[in-house]
């Protein structure tokens, strides 16, 4: 007895409309405007696609840990300073204390999933709102890694890591580049322009993919895998959609929170590790802010702020529009303070076609 | 809903078209500095290659990372090199974190010149033309001395930028003329003004004896200023300063600030244009670097630094 | 009223709550309350509200355990210590609030907490084949034909919902279905439907306790009505031995009932 008040959908709008459909609408708009505005600025070539890439693989990769968190109903404020603190913790077991480098990156990420499964303890176990609990871990974080720095460094930036890190195993995995000899061979065949003077005569100018980019792709096809096609995925979605409805079928949901949670800080320690490994040094204000955008990211990318509702895709794409767009107004020549006007925006209009597309498909009235 | 979506893509697309400025004919230079968006002692520089740009018909572009963040400087940096300008301006905010992609600019053939934070050291090292700036360690032990002279034994850095290196350089030097080891007297103070201000007051009633204090620029100046004013210690103890701006002038009138250590920005941003420029034209370019820096203000040649003071000076 | 009289031994009781008390502190919620549901039938618990239906389910379903009283499962004695046990037992509830998530589809839905998996190389994925195939299948045991298994919960109806709660726990072996007020906030033809559906589960050989405090749903599928009232069963009736005005009485307590029937001329 299907109720014949529902119209039959054609198959293509079916497939037209997902979660990520105002994401895809997003990233063509920009990359348009951008290609109208600033197409021979060198946005477009090698160089300059690397530049908005690493932006939109940072984010996206950190957007991924903040979107499979915000399906499970929760938020984490505390991002931005577990990565300032990750990087100082491996430059200050790597640099000042000599120790090798893997091990200082390992040493960091296990802190780091450790400082996220405490968040999801506390949040769980009081039943405060994760708000007001990674609140407070932003600020306890933020200060102990400023602390930490002066405390043994007397300064609050630590640099001579790429001295420790050379020779290291781990350190290439975060902070190399791969596809060395592909790229080699487009500057041979003028491809790509190349350094004229230097060490580094004759080599591309983009020498190859960075590790970062790549980090972003696995997390993101596995942050979209594990959430739409494993079970876990159903009760990510069962424990922010209702957590109460999902208690009562036996969804584990404080274990699928503080996993999440554990995510997050992964994510972040990536970020961090990546960053550190890039420049060679880790500062404390690094991070600042970070995770709010992430949120951003992961709302263009048509998560609902309330939970059980998402799609790791979409934040991926609104990662890729993020950095386009914060990339893009340098290169079109437009004031850089532009780029909050413009980043508001595009998150209003973001959340108002999301919220369209979203009553279309779950019914909401 | 149609409607609503082309409305608002042509919305964002002429916002694009409008934001983009016309372009000049003539060559085309960045200045990218490491200064948040808060810092107003950047406008003296801001204006300077403006003045500068106007002067030789080039366009200049003045790029910053909003938050102060270094890591998002290096991409800036990256992507000035990127779009090929015919020069490249700089402050060498941390060598490690923008030796890369300042080094990939050198080696890419554009003329790079750093200016301010760094030293004439790194300058070099990186592979730029020259360095345009002041020695913050000499800066802080010139001062350091003075306050010496005048019989302090004991001080307080009210540092607003601890996080990059340069800061810590300045009070090092300070407490490295004044025979002290730098301890506790070099306070973070952050940016906000009530903040810094409530900190001040809190070293002063803690440590009653302080003989020097010594502020690192208008956005620790005017909240200390303000601190002494409250507690009454104003005249009272030896004040230096960093950098100029009207309020700060004001003070050294008033007989409150001693001197004011003058970096003299506008040079740090009027010669290197006009150094590249005359390279890019007829290939000539000085020999060595320039310090713009340090220039001693006091109440006896106060008069020219007041007619321009945040403007030029 | 006469207590139950065991009388009709070629119908299984599955369930037996005898003479369960629950305190709440000093606040007496159930003063002792006797219960039983047998296969195939629906036995209907009535009472306005605040009689005790809730707390007196809820210790059926193991969110409260009684504070003395004896729960009989097919004949031997059980202690839920938490909700899982009593749905592992094979008592499932669908409360009001239904447990069904609108954001999500149907079929995540149906299977939520178990969900089936197939092996993809090392890794195991949700059979989503297998869970679509069986979703539909069921959902059109229960009169009810999907657009597509993807479809959204939000996008049923407040009864369609329903059905599909139920249907989820007939499929994963519920013996006792425990329906809380399920058609309070429908209406007319939703309910019916839902009405449909009991009558259809009933009929497979699953009891069901029908909470309600509308007599005229209570009358057309129940087998048995029971009224609680103020914490104290005040009796059981089997269907014919009854009338709708007869059960509305004993539900309101009498007088002030027989009062507002005068003024509101018999309409209520």
């Amino acid at each position: 007895m299907t109720d014949e008040r529902v119209k039959q959908v054609s198959k293509l709008r079916r497939a037209m409309i997902r979660p990520e459909l105002g994401a895809i609408c997003g990233t063509i708009l920009v990359f348009a405007l951008f290609l109208m505005i600033a197409g021979d600025s060198g946005m477009f070539a090698p160089e300059g696609i690397r530049n908005w890439t690493i932006v939109s693989a940072q984010f996206a990769i950190i957007a991924v840990g903040a979107c499979l968190l915000m399906i499970a109903g929760e938020f984490d404020l505390s991002v931005g300073s577990m990565i300032g603190f990750a990087g100082i913790v491996i430059a200050i077991l790597s640099v000042q204390w000599g120790w090798p480098v893997w091990l200082a990156i390992m040493v960091a990420f296990a802190v780091c999933i450790a400082l996220g499964a405490l968040n999801g303890f506390l949040v769980v176990k009081t039943g405060l709102p994760s708000f007001i609990v990674t609140l407070a871990f932003l600020y306890i974080l933020r200060g102990m890694t400023i602390w930490l720095s002066i405390l043994t460094t007397r300064k609050t930036i630590i640099g001579g890591v790429k001295d420790v890190a050379e020779g290291d195993w781990l350190a290439p995995v975060f902070g190399g580049t791969i596809l060395k000899g592909l790229f080699q061979w487009f500057a041979d065949i003028g491809l790509i322009d190349t350094f004229i003077r230097g060490t580094r005569e004759g080599q591309p100018v983009v020498s190859g993919i960075p590790m970062l980019i790549i980090w972003a792709l696995v997390l993101i096809i596995f942050g979209h895998w594990l959430l739409t096609k494993t079970k876990f995925g159903n009760w990510i979605f069962a424990t922010g959609g209702d957590s109460q409805a999902a208690r009562y079928v036996g969804v584990p949901v404080n274990r699928v929170k503080i996993l999440m949670f554990m995510f997050t800080a992964f994510c972040a320690c990536v970020f961090a590790t990546a960053q550190v490994m890039e420049f060679g040094s880790a500062a404390a204000d690094r991070g600042l802010l970070k995770e709010f955008e992430a949120i951003i990211c992961v709302v263009i990318g048509g998560a609902l702020l309330t939970g059980g509702y998402g799609s790791v895709i979409g934040a991926a794409l609104g990662a890729l529009v993020f950095g386009v767009v914060q990339q893009g107004l340098f290169f079109s020549g437009a004031e850089s303070s532009l780029f909050r006007v413009f980043l508001g925006t595009i998150l209003i209009m973001a959340v108002i076609l999301n919220t369209y597309i979203r009553r279309m498909i779950t019914g909401e009235r | 809903m149609k409607k609503t979506l082309t409305a608002l893509a042509a919305a964002v697309i002429a916002v694009g078209l409008i934001a983009s400025p016309a372009v000049a004919e003539g060559e085309r230079y960045v200045l990218i500095s490491h200064a948040p968006d808060s810092d107003s002692w950047w406008n003296t520089i801001k204006n300077a290659i403006k003045l500068a740009g106007e002067q030789m018909d080039v366009t200049v572009e003045y790029r910053n990372p909003p938050t102060g963040d270094l890591a998002d400087m290096a991409r800036i940096v990256e992507q000035a090199s990127a779009t090929n300008p015919d020069g490249i301006i700089v402050s060498i905010a941390d060598f490690d974190v923008l030796s890369g992609p300042i080094g990939s600019a050198v080696d890419k053939g554009i003329p790079v010149i750093t200016i301010n934070s760094g030293t004439q050291e790194q300058s070099l090292a990186l592979g730029a033309l020259m360095h345009v700036g002041q020695p913050e360690y000499d800066a802080g032990h010139g001062a350091g001395l003075k306050a010496k002279a005048a019989g302090a034994s004991s001080f307080l850095c009210v540092n607003h930028y601890i996080t990059n290196p340069a800061s810590v350089e300045r009070c090092q030097g300070f407490a490295d003329a004044l025979g002290v080891d730098l301890g506790s007297q070099m306070i973070d103070s952050g940016q906000d003004p009530s903040e810094i201000q409530n900190k001040v007051q809190a070293f002063l009633s803690a440590n009653p004896d302080t003989g020097a204090v010594l502020t690192l620029g208008p956005t620790s100046a005017h909240p200390t200023l303000r601190a002494l004013e409250e507690m009454g210690l104003s005249g009272e103890m030896f004040f230096g300063t960093f950098d100029l701006s009207s309020e700060i002038a004001d003070g050294i009138k008033a007989g409150v600030i001693a001197f004011a250590i003058d970096q003299q920005p506008f040079l740090q941003g009027y010669l290197p244009v006009v150094i590249l420029t005359n390279l890019t034209r007829y290939g000539v370019v000085p020999g060595n670097s320039i310090n713009s820096g340090p220039g001693f203000v006091t109440k006896s040649n106060l008069a020219l630094v007041e007619k321009y003071a945040g403007v030029y000076r | 009223m006469s207590t139950p009289i065991v009388d009709m031994r070629d119908v299984e009781t599955i369930v037996d709550m005898r003479n369960i008390e629950k305190h709440f502190g000093p606040v007496i919620a159930l003063a002792g309350v006797s219960f039983d549901v047998r296969a195939g039938e629906c036995h209907c618990l009535l009472g306005d509200n605040g009689a005790g239906k809730s707390t007196f389910i809820k210790t059926m379903a193991g969110v409260h355990k009684p504070t003395s009283g004896e729960i009989l499962f097919e004949g031997k004695t059980m202690s839920f210590d938490s909700p899982r046990d009593a749905m592992e037992a094979g008592v499932a509830t669908v409360y009001q609030d239904l447990a069904m998530i609108p954001l999500m589809s149907v079929t995540r839905n149906f299977w939520m907490g178990r969900e089936p998996e197939k092996k993809f190389g090392p890794f195991k994925v949700m059979d989503f084949k297998k869970a679509n195939s069986v979703t539909m299948e069921e959902m059109k045991k229960m009169g009810i034909n999907l657009r597509e298994p993807d479809q959204a919960v939000g996008t049923l109806s407040g009864g369609e919902r329903q059905t599909v709660a139920i249907a989820r726990a007939v499929y994963f072996g519920a013996k006792v279905l425990i329906l809380d007020e399920p058609t309070s906030a429908l209406g007319v033809r939703q309910t019916s439907n839902v009405l449909a559906t009991i009558d259809r589960v009933r009929k497979t050989g699953i009891g069901v306790v029908f909470i309600t405090h509308n007599v005229r749903h209570a009358m057309a599928v129940g087998d048995r009505f029971t009224v609680l009232d103020r914490g104290k069963t005040l009796g059981t009736a089997k269907r014919g031995e009854i009338t709708a005005e007869e059960l509305q009485e004993m539900m309101a307590g009498g007088q002030e009932l027989a009062k507002l029937e005068g003024s509101l001329g018999g309409t209520v």
